[in-house]
């Protein structure tokens, strides 16, 4: 019986394409617990934290002692929700390794750039998503206080870029993840050498003196990722937004092909 | 079938696999064996290609499993137990592992009742003993109703309905024409399950013959005789060209089975008081033959020790 179900099996079998590595990298990554948890802290807190904030500054923005912009408020959100999308990013990968599951997976697409690509389309795809998503949560709620007090934004030129500005940046940092949870292996310490970039090492290069600190700043993934996400930046003298955002897209590439290249290189 | 040639993984200075050759031919239960660290699994992850060969090679169905158009319809395998996210169910677990490879959704089904899990499929994995484990990954391996089958260490945290449970299993993907590999450290397990043996120890092949040749070369066996006129019968076998060496009244005399030396000793109208045959285990044919590389590891790590 199961020889004759072997010959039909193997006589209908096709080619593995790209889309099945992907089907099955969507169906893992929705299969766990961990995402609800992780997506809806990214939607709850980031969108939160932004009504909060214009809420507890609205009447300060709108006295003329202020020396911040609206603009500043109104995604101050996302500092938290990226933490989220790096968690998913790396989880999506160190998972796997955690539990000895990589194995299967690379056993059963031993192409092992696609499944590296195909986890980090899922990812990018999700957090572009949550990430605009709660950006407009947030402006919502956080522009209902700024209104009150007659400094509210409209939904239009920065305002609008910063709202699919955090969906790309969200997106931008959980491919991140992927890359570094590739090359660690290890999910407490992908996520601690990428909080410790995002919040220590990002800080302290801020006390570099000179035209070369500023630089330095300027260039920090954490730093040149955001610009994209706010309409007006908390931190002056940065790049313009896109070139902020290149600049970004073009250190997640590079750590993202270092991955690739141990991920092929590497035994599982 | 799978076919290993000058197969070699060192790692640093140690020599995991040297340079072995080896065929698995399909439509029998070939047991790989060997103590633990003898480089049984490192071989099993060179046939996946999830560790690449320091040389040498390994294809299956004639090729390396790299470039299979559809991995998991060529060769199916449980790796080391739970291998398996803990947070997913065990039917998510398999409908994954279907979509990776175009393998149709109803096969999850099919193998989950194949394996006796159907009941619990929407369990997570985690809450799974260690047999149900093991049958989660057996599942896996079949996902793709492959040709080639490797199982590592299938039996272990089985318990003994599992165990044979496992041992009908790869007899049955035997007799279906299917390639079946399996490996344990325990060779009264092999005894019972395969119908031809490799065996490893300290990364080099120590024997690869049917499991029955396997017996008759390692397994040293006597035929145990009593008579009351014991130095009558053994002058009688002696002249015989037989083997005989007397302990007490007892004598053990190889060279003929029992039934031709019960007639050889009844045509010369000699009594017997007892006729037995008696053959040292498997395990102690093993344990002979795989000595020297488990006292090469008990050495390496008192020298290890002795750097320290």
């Amino acid at each position: 019986m199961s020889t004759i179900t072997a010959h039909e099996l193997r006589g209908t079998a096709r080619r593995v394409g790209f889309g099945d590595v992907l089907r099955a990298e969507w169906s893992k990554l929705w299969s766990v617990r961990s995402t609800w948890w992780t997506l809806a802290a990214l939607v709850v807190l980031g969108a939160g934290l932004t009504t909060a904030l214009c809420w507890g500054n609205a009447d300060w923005l709108a006295s003329g002692d202020a020396d911040e912009s609206p603009g500043s408020f109104i995604t101050v959100g996302m500092t938290i929700s990226q933490v989220c999308a790096l968690v998913l990013g790396v989880l999506v990968v160190t998972s796997e390794y955690g539990s000895g599951m990589i194995r299967t997976t690379l056993a059963a697409t031993p192409g092992r750039g696609r499944v590296i690509f195909a986890k980090s389309v899922v990812v990018a795809a999700v957090l572009m998503i949550a990430g605009t998503l709660t950006a407009l949560l947030g402006y919502v709620g956080g522009n209902w206080f700024l209104d009150r007090e007659g400094i509210g934004l409209s939904l239009e030129g920065d305002v609008l870029r910063a709202m699919y500005g955090s969906g790309l940046f969200l997106a931008g940092l959980g491919v991140l993840g992927v890359a570094v949870g590739f090359l660690v292996r290890h999910t407490a310490a992908a996520i601690s050498v990428l909080l410790a970039q995002l919040f220590v090492v990002e800080t302290l290069v801020m006390l570099i003196p000179g035209s070369f600190g500023d630089w330095v700043a300027k260039v920090m993934p954490g730093n040149a990722g955001l610009q994209v996400a706010s309409p007006v930046s908390f931190i002056p003298d940065m790049f313009d937004p896109w070139v902020a955002f290149a600049v970004f897209l073009a250190e997640v590439a590079a750590l993202w092909t270092t991955a690739w290249w141990l991920l092929e290189k590497r035994d599982a | 079938m799978i076919r290993a040639q000058g197969l070699t993984k060192s790692y640093g200075d140690r020599v995991a696999v040297n340079g072995i050759d080896f065929t698995v031919e399909p439509g029998r239960v070939t047991g790989f064996l060997g103590p633990n660290g003898a480089g049984k699994s490192t071989t099993m992850r060179m046939i996946l290609g999830l560790d690449a060969p320091s040389s040498g090679s390994v294809t299956v169905n004639g090729h390396r499993h790299v470039t299979s158009p559809a991995p998991l319809r060529e060769i199916g395998a449980l790796l080391e137990a739970h291998a398996i996210h803990p947070g997913r169910s065990a039917r998510d677990h398999l409908r994954w592992m279907a979509a990776s490879n175009g393998i149709p959704t109803t096969r999850v089904g099919e193998v989950l009742e194949q394996v006796g899990l159907d009941t619990v499929a929407g369990q997570r994995a985690g809450r799974f003993s260690l047999g149900m484990g093991q049958r989660l990954g057996i599942a896996s391996a079949l996902i793709g109703d492959p040709p080639v089958v490797i199982l590592d260490e299938p039996v272990n945290g089985l318990d003994p309905e599992g165990i044979r449970w496992v041992r009908e299993l790869a007899r049955g993907l035997a007799d279906e024409g299917r390639t079946v590999f399996v490996s344990s450290h325990l060779m009264s397990e092999m005894a019972l399950m395969a119908d031809h043996l490799i065996v490893i120890g300290r990364g080099t092949i120590l024997a690869d013959c049917s499991m029955h040749q396997f017996m008759a070369d390692h397994a040293a066996a006597h035929v145990r005789v009593r008579a009351p006129q014991s130095t009558d019968v053994e002058a009688l076998l002696v002249n015989h060209g037989l083997e005989v060496n007397r302990t007490g009244d007892e004598l053990r005399v190889q060279g003929l089975d029992a039934p031709a030396i019960g007639e050889l000793v009844g045509t010369h109208g000699l009594l017997l008081h007892e006729l037995t045959l008696v053959q040292s285990s498997l395990e102690d044919a093993f344990m002979a033959l795989t000595a020297d590389s488990v006292e090469y590891h008990a050495k390496a790590s008192d020298e290890m020790k002795a750097k320290r």
